[in-house]
C-alpha cells in the first residue's frame, strides 16, 4: 500500500483533464501509460483477472465451507473431503480443487445484508451497495478504465456475457463495459459473431465508414456542447474486426483436445475457462466467466448429479474447470501474473428447505481466490458450526473489491469521476484490504 | 440468448426476499396520562435515531443475533414482545434496569456484533434506564398523526454551508413535541448533502437540487435542498408557451441553469413524429414542413399526427408493453382479444378513466373479452396487487409485502388488503368473481381482510369487492391515479418522468417540478382523461420545443429541461426508422414482410436486430431498461452483421431507386438527411460531401460510396437518438 502513497498527487490531474483522457483511453492514449509506470515498481502484482461468477448464489455449504458435524437438515446430503492441507475440508464433488489447495486462498467469513440477486450483484461485482444516487461501476470495468486498451482486444471480455442486472460500466464511459463474446463456447462451431467481414466489403470500405460516422458526429458536436464527436466503440469495433491476431485469440480449436477436456466439455463452464486463458494470454486484463444455474431452492442433490451420467452438474463441472485452470496457468508461468476469484452474490441457506433445496443467504457465504500474489493453502475468517453468520474476522464485499484491486496493483483509494465531475472512490470509505491474501 | 429477461433491474424491495417472520398480535395499547416514559413514542425512537430497528440490524425480517424489531418501528407490539418477553426477558431487568440487555448490548458493556451505539451516559441510555426503572411498560399518552420539518425547502448560494433541521411530532390529543433529536436525517446522495445526525443539521456539499428524508419513527418527509448552478444570474429567460413554461422557467432561474435556443423545424418535425407515431416524417414531409411558411404549422402538423392511424398503432404499442400483454401469458387467442380491445380504445381515444375502470372490472371469457386478460396476465393475487400498484398508482406496495414499507405510508394490511380483493377470482381461460377466495397475511396468518390501499375495509358480501377498490382508484381526487399515467406520458415525450423512477411516487421521491406535476394531473382529470389532449398541451410547450443542442453550462443538466434530453430511439422504433430510411423491410420471425418491429404482439419473435438492439420481454417492467447488447457488439453487428448492410444496396430499396433514376449523387444525399434526419444538410455539410465526391469519378465507385454514406449515417448520434 505504501507504493501508492504519492500516487494521488503524483497522478492526479486537473479535473478536465482527466476526464478527457478518460475518454480517449479506448484508444490506448489514455491513463495506460500512466499507470503502467505505477504498475513497474510492484512485481508482486497481478496483471490480469479472471472472475469466476457463479449467477445465482451458490451454496457455501456444498463448496467451500462444509459442515460435516452439523445435524443432517444442515449439513446436507453430500459428504465433504479431505484436500491437500491438513485440516482444510471442502465438498466430495470438489475433487481436482482438494489437489491443488495449495494454491488457493478460501474465505469463509464474507457476509452481506443483501439477499436479493440484483442487490447482492451489484454489491458483489462493484464492491458498492447499490444506491438510487448513482450506478457504480463493476470491478471488472474500473480495472478496463484504469489500465486502458492494452491492445486490440476490448480490456474486460466476459464469457459468454456478463450479468444480466447491471451494466457493468455504471457511470464510466460505455467503453469500459464487458464485451460479451456471445454463444456457447462450448460447441464445436463456437465463434465470436460479426468479427469477418460482410460479404463485399474490405479494409478500405470498412475504414472509410468508420471515417464518415465520425464526421457526421463532428458535425453533431460543434452544434450541441453534450455530444462527444468520436464513437469509441466505433474505433475499437474496427480495430477488433481487421486484426487476425486478436480474432484467433478466440478460436478455441486451436487448443489440443487433450486439454479442452481438462477443462471439461459438458457445461460451459470448462470451455470458458479455456477461453478466459488464451485472453489472459494475449493480454485482456479482466476476464469474467459468467456460470449460470447456481440458485437452487430446490433439490441440493442436483448440484453433483440429475442423473447417472450427467457430466453437466454444477459441482464437478466448476471443478474441472477450476482446478484445470489453475494448473494450466501453473504449467504456462501466468499464475503470478494472473488472479483468479471464484464467487457468487452470496451463499445459501443453512437449514435445507422442505423442496430438499436452499434459499438465499447472504449472512455468511465465501469466496475462493488464486494465482497473483496470494498465499495459497489458507483460510481467512470462518462461519459458526451451522454456516449462518461469520465466526470471526467479517469481511464485506467492499474488503473484497479492496484486496482484488490491490492485488492487481490498483489502489483502492483511487477516485474516479463521474461525467459531472463528481469525485467517487473506487471502494467505499469503509472498505478494508485483506492483508493476509497479499503475499 | 437475449430474449428472456429472468432478471431485470427493478429495484425491489430487498428486505422483502427474507422471510416475513411471523409476528404475535398483542393486547391493545394501555392509554396513561401519567409522566412516565412511553414505549411507543420515547423508546422505540431510540432505536430508529440510532439505526438498530433498520434492515441492516435487527430490523431485518430474520432480526440479528436472535433479536428482531420491526423495521423503522412500525410495529411498536412485536418490538415490546421482543425486547420485554422473548429471550425468557432477560434484555429486561427491572432489579438492576442498568444491567438490562438493552442497555449492556448498545453500550457494548457485553459483546455486539453491531458495536457501541451510544454511550451509557447518553441520553438514549437516560432514556431505556428510566423507562426500566418505571417497570418497563407498554403505556402510551399519545398516538402519532404527523411531523412538520422545517425547512422543508433549503436554497443556499453558498456550498459548505449548515442547515439545522427542527421536527415537531403532532400527536392525536392535540399536542405537539420537538423531537428534533430523534429524528434522522438521511440524504438521498451523501457526496451531494452530508449530514449530522448528533446535531441535527445538514451541510451542502455539491451545487444542485438534491432531496433528503427526515424520518421520525415511522414518518418520512422529504426536505428539497437547490443550490444554484453557476454564480450569474440568467438574463434571459425562456419563452413561455403555456403554464407548463411558468414552472419549467422558474426552477431554471433558481438554479441559474442557462437554456438552449428552440429547436429548428426540422428538428421539432422529426422529434415530434417520433414521439407521437413512433416513426419518422417522410422525407417530403419533412421537406414540405420546413419550406410552409404557416405560422400555425406546428400546431398543425401535432394535430395531424394525433389524428393519424399512425398514432394509434404507436400508441397501442406503448400500452401493450404497459399491461406486458404477450402470448407466453395469455395464450396467442388472449394475447390478440386483448390487444384488439386495446388498439380499439386508443383509436377511440377513449377516456383513460373507462379504460382502466373496464380492465379492473373485466370478467367473462378472455378469449372473447379482452380486458379480461388483465388478470391473467400475472394470476397471483399478490403479484397483482404489486403490478396493479406499480401501473396505475405509480407506487411500490411491494415492500408492503413483508413489513411496511419503510419509505413510504403503505402497510402490510394495505398490500394483503389489496391482494386480498384479487384473491376473489378464479382465473383460467375466463376470470369469475369467487368470493371464497383468500390470501393468507403473513403476520396474522389468517385470510387477509380485504381493503382499499390505505382506506377501509371492502364490507363482506360485496358482490365485486373489485368495484369498490376501482371507484376509489378513478375516483378524480384519488392523489395517485392521475398522476402515474400523467407522469409516463411526460416521460414519453420529454424523456424523464417528473417522478423518476415513473413507479416510484412517495413523499420521499417528490417531483422535480412538485407544482408542475399537480397542474398536468389536474387538466387530465378536467379534461375527461384525455390522453391525446395531455400530449397536446405537452408538445405545444416551449420546453418540449427547446433544441436538444447543449451550451457549456447547461450539458450536464438531465431533469430541468433546459435543453431537450437526447434520448436514445426505442429499439423496435429503432429497427422501424432504419427500414423506413432504406425503404426494405425487415423480417420478423414468420411474420409477414412489411410487419413492423411495433406491431410485434409476441416480444420474443425471433430477430436478430432486436437481440442487438434490446427488446422488452413483457415480463416485467421495461421501464428501466431493455435489454441491449453492449456498445462493442452492437457496433460490429453494425460493421459485418445483416441489419444495414443486406439492405443499403438492395434492388428494391431507395438508393437504387434513386440511382436509377439518374438522379445527381448530392440530391441523393439530400434525400437522405431529409429522410434520416428530417432536414436539409447544412452548407458545411454540402460542401464536405461534395469534396468527397469530386473523389468518386466512375459510377460504381459512387454507388459504393454512397453506400457508406448511408451506413454511417445510419450509424450516427444524429440518426440514432431522438433530439
Amino acid at each position: 500500500m505504501s507504493l501508492f502513497t504519492n500516487n494521488k498527487t503524483q497522478y492526479r490531474l486537473p479535473r478536465r483533464d482527466s476526464i478527457v483522457l478518460g475518454g480517449l483511453s479506448a484508444f490506448g492514449l489514455g491513463m495506460s501509460d500512466l499507470f503502467a509506470a505505477r504498475r513497474s515498481g510492484d512485481t508482486n502484482t497481478a496483471k490480469h483477472c479472471i472472475l469466476i461468477w457463479l449467477d445465482g448464489g451458490p451454496s457455501h455449504l456444498e463448496m467451500f465451507d462444509p459442515k460435516p458435524n452439523a445435524p443432517i437438515e444442515v449439513r446436507g446430503p453430500l459428504e465433504s473431503i479431505a484436500t491437500s492441507i491438513p485440516g482444510i475440508r471442502v465438498n466430495e464433488c470438489l475433487t481436482g480443487t482438494a489437489g491443488i489447495m495449495n494454491e488457493i486462498a478460501l474465505i469463509r467469513s464474507v457476509t452481506s445484508p443483501l439477499g436479493e440477486h440484483n442487490f447482492g450483484t451489484h454489491y458483489l461485482l462493484t464492491g458498492h451497495k447499490p444506491t438510487p444516487a448513482l450506478e457504480y461501476p463493476a470491478i471488472c470495468s474500473t480495472v478496463a478504465q484504469l489500465t486502458g486498451q492494452t491492445g486490440v482486444l476490448p480490456p474486460n471480455i466476459a464469457i459468454p456475457r456478463f450479468s444480466n442486472t447491471i451494466s457493468g460500466n455504471g457511470f464510466l464511459p460505455p467503453a469500459t463495459q464487458p464485451f460479451a463474446v456471445g454463444g456457447n463456447p462450448q460447441r464445436l462451431d463456437f465463434k465470436v459473431r460479426d468479427l469477418n467481414y460482410y460479404r463485399g466489403l474490405n479494409l478500405t470500405r470498412v475504414d472509410r465508414r468508420k471515417t464518415l460516422v465520425n464526421a457526421f458526429d463532428q458535425f453533431t458536436a460543434t452544434r450541441d456542447a453534450g455530444v462527444d464527436g468520436l464513437d469509441p466503440d466505433l474505433e475499437r469495433a474496427f480495430n477488433l474486426l481487421t486484426s487476425d491476431d486478436a480474432k484467433s485469440a478466440f478460436n478455441l480449436s486451436e487448443e489440443s483436445e487433450d486439454l479442452r477436456n481438462r477443462y471439461g466439455m459438458g457445461d460451459s463452464i470448462g470451455q470458458s475457462c479455456l477461453l478466459a486463458r488464451r485472453l489472459i494470454q494475449r493480454g485482456v486484463p479482466f476476464v469474467t466467466v459468467n456460470s449460470d444455474g447456481w440458485d437452487t431452492h430446490s433439490n441440493i442433490n442436483a448440484l453433483k448429479r440429475r442423473y447417472a451420467t450427467d457430466r453437466n452438474a454444477k459441482l464437478p463441472s466448476f471443478d474441472r474447470a477450476f482446478s484445470a485452470l489453475i494448473t494450466d496457468l501453473k504449467e504456462r508461468g501466468m499464475l503470478d501474473d494472473t488472479l483468479v476469484v471464484v464467487m457468487g452474490e452470496f451463499g445459501r441457506t443453512p437449514k435445507i428447505n422442505a423442496n430438499a433445496g436452499r434459499d438465499h443467504w447472504p449472512r455468511v457465504f465465501s469466496i475462493a481466490m488464486a494465482g497473483g500474489s496470494v498465499p495459497g493453502g489458507q483460510v481467512y475468517g470462518s462461519s459458526n458450526l451451522l454456516g449462518e453468520f461469520p465466526h470471526d474476522n467479517p469481511v464485506t464485499p467492499s474488503d473484497i473489491a479492496a484486496t482484488v484491486y490491490t492485488l492487481l496493483g490498483i489502489d483502492p483509494t483511487h477516485e474516479l469521476h463521474t461525467n459531472d465531475g463528481r469525485p467517487v472512490r473506487i471502494t467505499p470509505d469503509t472498505a478494508k484490504v485483506i492483508n493476509t491474501l497479499i503475499g | 440468448m437475449l430474449l428472456t429477461q429472468n432478471r431485470v433491474f427493478i429495484i425491489t424491495c430487498l428486505r422483502c426476499i427474507l422471510y416475513c417472520a411471523s409476528i404475535p398480535l398483542l393486547a391493545n395499547t394501555v392509554v396513561a396520562k401519567d409522566s412516565s416514559l412511553d414505549f411507543e413514542n420515547d423508546i422505540v425512537a431510540i432505536f430508529t435515531k440510532a439505526g438498530c430497528n433498520a434492515g441492516e440490524c435487527h430490523g431485518a425480517a430474520i432480526g440479528r443475533g436472535g433479536f428482531k424489531l420491526s423495521l423503522y418501528g412500525g410495529n411498536p407490539a412485536a418490538d415490546f414482545e421482543a425486547i420485554v418477553n422473548k429471550l425468557q426477558g432477560r434484555r429486561i431487568n427491572l432489579s438492576k434496569p442498568e444491567q438490562s440487555l438493552l442497555l449492556l448490548k448498545p453500550t457494548e458493556y457485553v459483546s455486539h456484533e453491531g458495536g457501541a451505539i451510544f454511550d451509557m451516559n447518553s441520553e438514549s441510555a437516560r432514556r431505556i434506564k428510566q423507562w426500566i426503572s418505571q417497570g418497563a411498560k407498554r403505556v402510551t399518552q399519545r398516538k402519532l398523526v404527523s411531523i412538520v420539518v422545517r425547512p422543508a425547502r433549503i436554497y443556499t448560494e453558498q456550498l459548505g454551508t449548515t442547515h439545522q433541521i427542527s421536527v415537531n411530532a403532532n400527536y392525536s390529543d392535540g399536542s405537539t413535541r420537538n423531537v428534533s433529536d430523534w429524528a434522522v436525517l438521511e440524504p438521498e446522495d451523501n457526496s451531494a448533502v452530508e449530514s449530522n445526525n448528533t446535531t441535527g443539521s445538514l451541510t451542502v456539499l455539491r451545487r444542485g437540487r438534491h432531496i433528503v428524508t427526515v424520518r421520525y419513527l415511522t414518518i418520512v418527509r422529504p426536505i428539497e435542498i437547490m443550490v444554484p448552478l453557476n454564480s450569474e444570474s440568467n438574463t434571459e429567460v425562456p419563452p413561455v408557451y403555456n403554464y407548463i413554461d411558468t414552472e419549467i422557467n422558474k426552477t431554471l432561474q433558481t438554479l441559474r441553469i442557462k437554456h438552449s435556443a428552440q429547436a429548428t423545424d426540422g428538428e421539432f418535425i422529426r422529434r415530434i413524429s417520433l414521439h407521437l407515431t413512433g416513426r419518422l416524417p417522410s422525407a417530403k414531409y419533412a421537406k414540405e414542413f420546413i419550406s410552409s411558411s404557416d405560422e400555425e404549422k406546428r400546431s398543425k402538423a401535432i394535430d395531424t399526427l394525433l389524428g393519424s392511424e399512425e398514432f394509434n398503432i404507436y400508441w397501442s404499442h406503448v400500452f401493450s408493453e404497459l399491461l406486458r400483454i404477450r402470448p407466453q401469458a395469455l395464450g396467442p387467442e388472449g394475447a390478440s382479444s386483448y390487444f384488439d380491445w386495446l388498439s380499439d380504445r386508443i383509436r377511440a381515444n377513449a377516456n383513460y378513466k373507462q379504460i382502466v375502470t373496464e380492465l379492473l372490472l373485466s370478467t367473462g371469457d378472455a378469449f372473447e373479452h379482452g380486458p379480461a386478460n388483465y388478470y391473467r396476465t400475472i394470476t397471483d393475487p399478490r403479484r397483482q396487487a404489486e403490478f396493479t400498484s406499480e401501473l396505475l398508482m405509480g407506487t411500490r406496495l411491494r415492500c408492503a409485502n413483508c413489513h411496511n414499507h419503510p419509505l413510504d405510508h403503505w402497510t402490510q394490511n394495505d398490500y394483503h388488503g389489496l391482494a386480498a380483493i384479487f384473491a376473489q377470482l378464479d382465473i383460467s381461460q375466463s376470470v369469475k368473481i369467487n368470493l371464497d377466495g383468500t390470501t393468507i397475511h403473513p403476520v396474522t396468518l389468517e385470510p387477509a381482510i380485504a381493503k382499499i390501499p390505505a382506506g377501509k375495509a371492502i364490507q363482506t358480501g360485496a358482490t365485486d369487492p373489485r368495484k369498490e377498490f376501482a371507484q376509489w382508484l378513478t375516483a378524480d381526487n384519488n392523489p395517485y391515479f392521475a398522476k402515474a399515467i400523467v407522469n409516463r406520458l411526460w416521460k414519453q415525450m420529454m424523456g424523464r418522468g417528473l417522478v423518476e423512477p415513473v413507479d416510484d411516487f412517495r413523499s420521499t421521491n417528490p417531483a422535480t417540478h412538485p407544482l408542475l406535476m399537480d397542474a398536468l394531473a389536474q387538466e387530465f382529470v378536467t379534461t375527461n382523461y384525455n390522453i391525446k389532449g395531455l400530449l397536446k398541451t405537452i408538445a405545444l410547450s416551449s420546453a418540449y420545443q427547446r433544441s436538444s443542442a447543449a451550451n457549456e453550462s447547461n450539458k450536464y443538466d438531465n431533469k430541468f429541461y433546459s435543453h431537450t434530453l437526447r434520448t436514445p430511439l426505442q429499439p423496435a422504433v429503432h429497427a422501424d426508422a432504419t427500414s423506413d430510411v432504406l425503404q426494405v423491410a425487415e423480417q420478423y420471425g414468420e411474420q409477414p414482410l412489411g410487419t413492423r418491429a411495433i406491431e410485434l404482439l409476441n416480444p420474443v419473435t425471433q430477430s436478430r436486430t432486436l437481440d442487438i438492439l434490446g427488446r422488452c420481454g413483457r415480463e416485467d417492467s421495461c421501464e428501466t431498461g431493455n435489454n441491449a447488447s453492449s456498445g462493442l457488439t452492437k457496433t460490429l453487428h453494425f460493421f459485418n452483421g445483416g441489419f444495414l448492410n443486406s439492405r443499403i444496396s438492395h434492388t428494391q430499396g431507395r438508393l437504387l431507386e434513386l440511382m436509377q433514376k439518374d438522379i445527381p449523387s448530392l440530391d441523393i444525399i439530400i434525400e437522405y438527411y431529409l429522410a434520416a434526419y428530417s432536414r436539409f444538410p447544412t452548407t458545411e455539410e454540402v460542401r464536405f460531401w461534395t469534396t468527397q465526391l469530386k473523389e468518386q469519378p466512375d459510377a460504381n465507385q459512387r454507388q459504393e460510396f454512397l453506400e457508406d454514406f448511408i451506413w454511417g449515417l445510419l450509424t450516427s448520434k444524429d440518426f440514432t437518438t431522438n433530439h
